[in-house]
């Protein structure tokens, strides 16, 4: 369970609350100086504010009877003996000792079994006994009433009884208002609405992941085990400028990619299906309209029933990115000085010619998809690891002299510079350049 | 952190939700505090004042004569009205008595003829003093013929000249010549001047008796006295000057001679009564709670908070002291600061109250009385009349009474009460001769009871419900006059009513458990501070 603030009682709640609040006390005041306890404003007066505030009572009680139904409210007060032993224990015991409550206050559970018990018994006993002695005594009409049987004493026997059992209550109330996480915070409660509850920490991240499932930038996909797309969220109907879910829904997988593309999207999904894990690929997608965009790609199974129903995972828009960096990618091709990249795993994931130059292999994919380590001299190796660490929690370092094991065994210095990838706020890999010294130092 | 922005956009949120809440609170203050003062219009329905064409009774040459007798002008005016005398003659006025069933079933004459009351106890045997209020001539003794109408006084009611007075104790007549009574002079009426100027009863002419019932101002009912002519709307809206302008006959409406209305102190059925919703409906209120009272409430109850505004009228009788002297030997007459006679030799003590708050009974029209030769019970008090109804009688009412009280002669042997010989020149009347004994005995002989020769006094009370001085509407009742702890419905226990009645092993069962749970909150909160130090 996670404490947070949660919007618990909503305004007509608590217009009623406030409102029989009022009502019982006025009730009480008039009530008890018709009893004859004393005199305070007269019993003609108190006889006509008592009946004035019964009538606005029963109005209020409709609506919130009403209240109650249409918004499921009722359930709140179902009454259970589940704990209902601790909550008086807590109260008896526990809350001198400081022990936290025996229950929790959800949104859903916004009282205690005690609370339900009590709260019901009002409902359903004390007010509606009120209600009706009070209207018998209102319209009693002296012995030639067919109620005279019982008479207007046991009338008003009852209810008086029933006026004590309120005020005892409304006593109780207002002093277990203060068992809250500060003694006023239940009655703040009730003012804005606003309360620090209990809330299920797991349902609570439910919500969230659905939140952002639905609202992510980040495109989401599911498709079951014969390739066809069963979901997607907004952000990947708006990445494949789809205006209509009901298009792609149903699909196979293929229609987002272009022909040549496919085959290693199928291989991908191949693997999935065999239960990997993909992150971090980039790929590139074929739009509704034919245009074509780039996303980086992950991919997971779904798990249902211990047997892998499909795969999911989702797609991060790197198009804007790309195009913005052409330019980049030009200087960094051409350039004398070696470009590398690699992702979160020091796996090797992209070099320049010149890299491939300096480190004397001849073509990319003898590294690519590789550790760093191939181009490292194993003496140096916890060096870099650590340097590479370093930069993967954020560091970005430069003009660091190191020394690497090319391709031909030979060794030869470079200068290095290392900075953080980002994906969005995560740091997805390394990347950086070195330029070669070998040459200069044996020039020296 | 919360930027400008979204902390106004906070601070109006919450002040929304604030004004949500109250919003419908003002609205309701304002609403009902506007409609107080709304003016409430007088419901008043039924209501018409007798309007009966004038005849110049002067023109008539029957009255164009000096009259010798009183009889005399009765005769010329039956000649006239000539169905007139057998109308008077069936009311209760003339006979004094009206159709009661006993305990038993039987139907007997009851009234003010042989019923006792705790005032001057009983007529019989005391006619001459007691029938100057009749409507009558020369009821003297049992003899009385209540079928001659010659008899009929017609004028002590239709007197316009307000010159009419009958003789204290001249069993029905005015005087002959020049006398004294006490202090007073009576003259003989000039009967033809009164025969010409005669009409509908007047206030004064209901008053002449019914204002001085009991011998004097306001003694007997509390709720009517000399000064209704002439008084404002505090003391009655009906009859204020300043107000209704109205007479007694206006609501006592009659018909053939029959008045309506009667008073339960010795009226004892559900008959001839006259009531406020006659005009004013059965709801008359704009409140709806008030207008569900009207079922168990008699409007009498809130709209006659006190009685006795301007006189005081007599609460207590105490014959027992009665016999005490001046050392000369002559009448003890004792005062009190507002002149009220509060001893006399002949009769005791007094005791007089102005302003009273009635005490209240369930009635629902019929009332019980003691007659004469019934048994008592001696360890209780006696109720001559009783006013019958309980909370749950659907027909009876809660109403306003003044309770007369006294200690009175009663047979402790027979265990019956006594009607005493009080008035009279001869040998046992108790006003002459001072002794319960022959009183008691020539008192009983003459209502044919026996009486053992030994005699007592016993508390007795009698029920007058008050049905006037109705106060304007600033003075009524409030709801806390009864609805509170020390409410003026103390006495009727049969019912709950609200604000009074609680249950006290609630209360404390109620407030213990409040109290514990507050107790028991500041020593959980207290532990709490104590051993995490939450603050």
């Amino acid at each position: 369970m996670i404490k947070k603030r949660t919007y618990i009682y909503r305004s007509f709640e608590r217009f009623w609350h406030w409102s029989q609040a009022l009502l019982i006390f006025f009730l009480a005041f008039t009530g008890f100086e018709i009893h004859g306890t004393y005199d305070f404003i007269g019993f003609e007066n108190s006889v006509k504010w008592h009946d004035i505030a019964a009538w606005a009572f029963l109005v209020l009680i409709v609506f919130t009877i009403f209240w109650h139904f249409v918004t499921g409210e009722w359930k709140q007060y179902i009454p259970t003996t589940k704990f209902i032993k601790a909550q008086v224990s807590f109260y008896i015991t526990g809350i001198f000792k400081g022990a936290p409550h025996p229950t929790h206050k959800t949104i859903y559970t916004k009282f205690n079994p005690l609370q339900r018990v009590i709260y019901l018994g009002l409902k359903i006993l004390i007010l509606p006994v009120q209600f009706l002695t009070g209207f018998i005594y209102m319209f009693y009409i002296y012995p030639d009433n067919p109620a005279h049987e019982f008479g207007l004493e046991i009338i008003a026997t009852i209810h008086t009884i029933g006026a004590f059992a309120l005020l005892a209550f409304v006593i109780a109330h207002v002093y277990l208002t203060t068992t809250g996480d500060t003694p006023l915070s239940s009655i703040k409660a009730m003012i804005t609405g606003w309360e620090v509850i209990d809330v299920d920490e797991k349902e609570e991240r439910m919500k969230h992941l659905q939140k952002s499932l639905d609202e992510s930038v980040a495109g989401y996909y599911r498709m079951d085990k014969e390739g066809r797309i069963i979901d997607v969220n907004e952000a990947w109907l708006e990445m494949y400028k789809y205006t209509d879910r009901n298009i792609v829904i149903g699909k196979h997988y293929s229609v987002t990619r272009d022909e040549k593309n496919v085959k290693e999207l199928d291989e991908l999904v191949a693997k999935v299906m065999n239960g990997e894990s993909i992150t971090g690929i980039p790929a590139k997608r074929k739009c509704m309209d034919g245009t074509k965009g780039k996303h980086v790609l992950s991919a997971n199974p779904v798990i249902e029933d211990g047997e892998i129903a499909g795969m999911e995972g989702f797609i991060l828009d790197i198009t804007e990115k790309e195009e913005f960096s052409e330019h980049m990618n030009y200087v960094v091709r051409n350039s004398s000085a070696g470009y590398y990249r690699m992702d979160e795993n020091k796996i090797i994931v992209d070099v320049n010619d010149a890299w491939l130059k300096i480190c004397k292999y001849g073509n990319k994919s003898e590294v690519i998809g590789k550790h760093c380590s191939i181009i490292c001299r194993p003496t140096e190796l916890d060096n870099l690891e650590t340097k590479f660490e370093r930069v993967l929690k954020g560091e970005t370092m430069s003009g660091i002299i190191g020394t690497r094991k090319c391709k031909d065994g030979s060794v030869g210095k470079h200068i290095l510079s290392a900075n953080p990838i980002y994906v969005g706020n995560l740091i997805a890999g390394i990347e950086g350049f070195i330029l070669d010294i070998t040459k200069l130092e044996k020039d020296l | 952190m919360l930027t400008v922005k979204t902390s106004k956009r906070k601070f109006i949120k919450l002040f929304s939700l604030f004004i949500a809440i109250m919003l419908p609170w003002l609205i309701a203050i304002v609403y009902f505090n506007n409609s107080d003062g709304e003016e409430i219009p007088l419901r008043s329905i039924n209501f018409i004042k007798d309007t009966i064409s004038k005849v110049d009774h002067s023109k008539f040459a029957i009255l164009q004569q000096e009259f010798e007798t009183p009889q005399e002008l009765t005769v010329a005016c039956l000649s006239c009205h000539n169905q007139t005398g057998r109308e008077v003659m069936q009311t209760s006025h003339w006979k004094w008595t009206r159709d009661y069933i006993t305990d038993s079933g039987d139907t007997i004459q009851l009234g003010k003829k042989n019923i006792i009351n705790n005032f001057c106890i009983g007529v019989s045997s005391n006619e001459r003093r007691c029938t100057s209020c009749h409507i009558g001539y020369g009821w003297e003794n049992n003899d009385f013929d209540f079928t001659e109408s010659k008899n009929i006084d017609c004028i002590v009611c239709h007197d316009r000249s307000g010159t009419y007075k009958k003789f204290p104790s001249g069993a029905g007549y005015p005087v002959k010549e020049e006398k004294k009574f006490g202090k007073e002079i009576y003259y003989p009426p000039d009967y033809k001047l009164i025969s010409q100027n005669i009409g509908p009863p007047t206030n004064e002419n209901c008053g002449a008796c019914h204002f001085v019932g009991g011998g004097g101002n306001n003694v007997k009912h509390g709720d009517i006295a000399m000064e209704m002519s002439n008084i404002g709307k505090t003391v009655d809206v009906h009859l204020a000057v300043d107000g209704g302008k109205m007479g007694c006959v206006d609501c006592h409406k009659t018909e053939r001679h029959n008045i309506g209305g009667s008073l339960y102190s010795i009226a004892s059925t559900d008959e001839n009564r006259i009531s406020c919703e006659q005009c004013h409906s059965e709801e008359p209120h704009i409140d709806r709670t008030l207008n569900l009272h009207t079922r168990k409430i008699a409007c009498q109850t809130c709209h006659i908070p006190v009685y006795a505004k301007v006189s005081a009228t007599k609460m207590e009788w105490d014959w027992s002291t009665a016999g005490e002297f001046n050392e000369d030997g002559s009448i003890l007459v004792k005062k009190d600061s507002a002149g009220n006679i509060i001893y006399h030799s002949m009769k005791g003590t007094f005791s007089w109250e102005s302003d009273v708050e009635p005490e209240y009974y369930w009635f629902n029209g019929n009332a019980r009385h003691y007659l004469m030769g019934d048994k008592i019970d001696t360890t209780e008090v006696v109720q001559l009349n009783s006013l019958l109804g309980s909370y749950n009688d659907r027909s009876a009412k809660i109403v306003p009474v003044k309770v007369h009280r006294s200690q009175q002669i009663y047979d402790p042997l027979n265990e019956t009460m006594i009607l005493p010989h009080l008035y009279g020149k001869d040998s046992t009347a108790f006003w002459t001769n001072f002794d319960w004994n022959k009183a008691a005995e020539t008192g009983m002989r003459s209502v044919n009871l026996p009486y053992s020769g030994k005699y007592a006094f016993i508390s007795t009370e009698m029920y007058w419900p008050i049905n006037h001085m109705v106060a304007p509407i600033e003075n009524t009742l409030k709801c806390a006059d009864c609805h509170a702890r020390d409410s003026r419905l103390q006495n009727l226990t049969d019912f709950y009513l609200p604000g009074r009645d609680y249950s006290s092993f609630l209360d404390l069962l109620g407030f213990g458990i409040i109290i514990m749970v507050f107790i028991g909150v500041i020593i959980h909160g207290s532990l709490r501070i104590f051993k995490n130090k939450i603050f």
